[in-house]
């Protein structure tokens, strides 16, 4: 395998496991708003949040930027009950602000949180080395959440159907209905973390 | 809800288990230098206890081997510990040929987390290569 594969598959296999429940989450509250017909606005979201987490695992793992693992563990599960609340709190997009297209924008801003959750590791890893190991592991984490997305997207759809199903509902009424329960079990289990992770 | 949310809660905090190991082949002595760059916490969780020589390089040695191209295992030697920051380097060196062909096997770690990743790096002929492993794997050979 070329050193480069190497490195791909290793921020694939990172953002797909199952134990990087954190971030499978934060993508699923991201993806919670978007319908199958929707899906160039939900890549545009997920591929603003692979920006702003490159941007600063770039800076970290250069050490131009120096950032305290406590509070970022901390803050990692905080942008998940943000995405949460936002989802929650915006019943009807078009009325919201830029028509909701702000949504790219906070997404890559809470990326920049994420990136510095793996700098720690890839600095102290590759400390000799860095830019290949970066650059690699970043395209694993985009393909990773690619995939993740694409599971997202099946999973939500299953979850319309049997919301369609058990109240009778359509369109918005399940769209909305779906919206609530994915936010609200994603935001607690986030907000159980942020607890533990306080480092307050 | 409960009981989703207290599984998936249960699921927390995603470090990265990696780790990186640099093969060198040392002409002036004719060995191979294995560097094992590996955290620290987890190496100790490994160890299950206190990171000593002894105990490091009978783990190592049960978790790390390396065969010459027919499969005739190498006999490695301790070249010592050392620790910078968060990340331990654990030395070994073996009597070889080269590095070509030569077969590997990394299982550090795969006892104590199911997403232990362990990349291994050579450089040799003017070029740089690398072979990843995942648990379960059986050795790989360096091209």
């Amino acid at each position: 395998m070329s050193e480069l594969a190497t490195y791909i598959t290793l921020g694939f296999r990172h953002i797909t496991d199952l134990e990087a429940m954190d971030h499978i989450l934060f993508l699923f509250a991201l993806a919670a708003i978007y319908r199958l017909r929707d899906w160039r606005d939900s890549l545009w979201v997920v591929t603003a949040f692979t920006v702003g987490h490159s941007v600063t695992l770039a800076l970290a793992v250069t050490g131009a930027l120096v950032l305290p693992t406590r509070l970022i563990e901390f803050l990692i599960p905080v942008t998940i009950v943000a995405t949460c609340v936002e989802n929650l709190v915006v019943p009807d997009r078009r009325r919201a602000l830029w028509g909701g297209r702000y949504r790219p924008v906070f997404a890559g801003v809470f990326g920049l949180v994420h990136g510095a959750g793996f700098a720690n590791y890839l600095r102290n890893l590759f400390v000799d080395q860095i830019a290949l190991p970066l650059f690699g592991f970043n395209v694993g984490i985009e393909l990773g959440q690619l995939v993740v997305l694409a599971i997202a997207a099946a999973m939500l759809a299953v979850l319309d159907r049997t919301f369609a199903l058990a109240t009778a509902r359509a369109g918005q009424g399940v769209l909305r209905l779906r919206v609530v329960a994915v936010s609200a079990v994603v935001a607690c289990v986030a907000l159980r973390w942020a607890v533990e992770r306080s480092p307050f | 809800m409960r009981a989703l949310v207290a599984v998936l809660g249960g699921l927390a905090l995603h470090p990265l288990h990696t780790t990186l190991t640099q093969l060198a082949y040392r002409d002036a002595d004719g060995t191979v230098e294995a560097t094992v760059r590996v955290f620290a916490d987890d190496f100790r969780a490994a160890l299950k206890g206190e990171v000593t020589d002894s105990a490091a390089v009978t783990y190592l040695r049960s978790t790390f081997a390396l065969a010459d191209p027919t499969g005739r295992p190498l006999v490695t030697t301790w070249c010592g510990i050392r620790r910078t920051g968060d990340l331990l380097w654990l030395c070994l060196r073996a009597a070889a040929h080269g590095l070509s062909g030569l077969r590997v096997r990394v299982a550090l770690l795969f006892d104590r987390y199911a997403d232990q990743i362990n990349i291994v790096q050579a450089t040799y002929g003017g070029r740089r290569t690398a072979l990843l492993f995942t648990s379960g794997d059986a050795p790989k050979s360096l091209p």
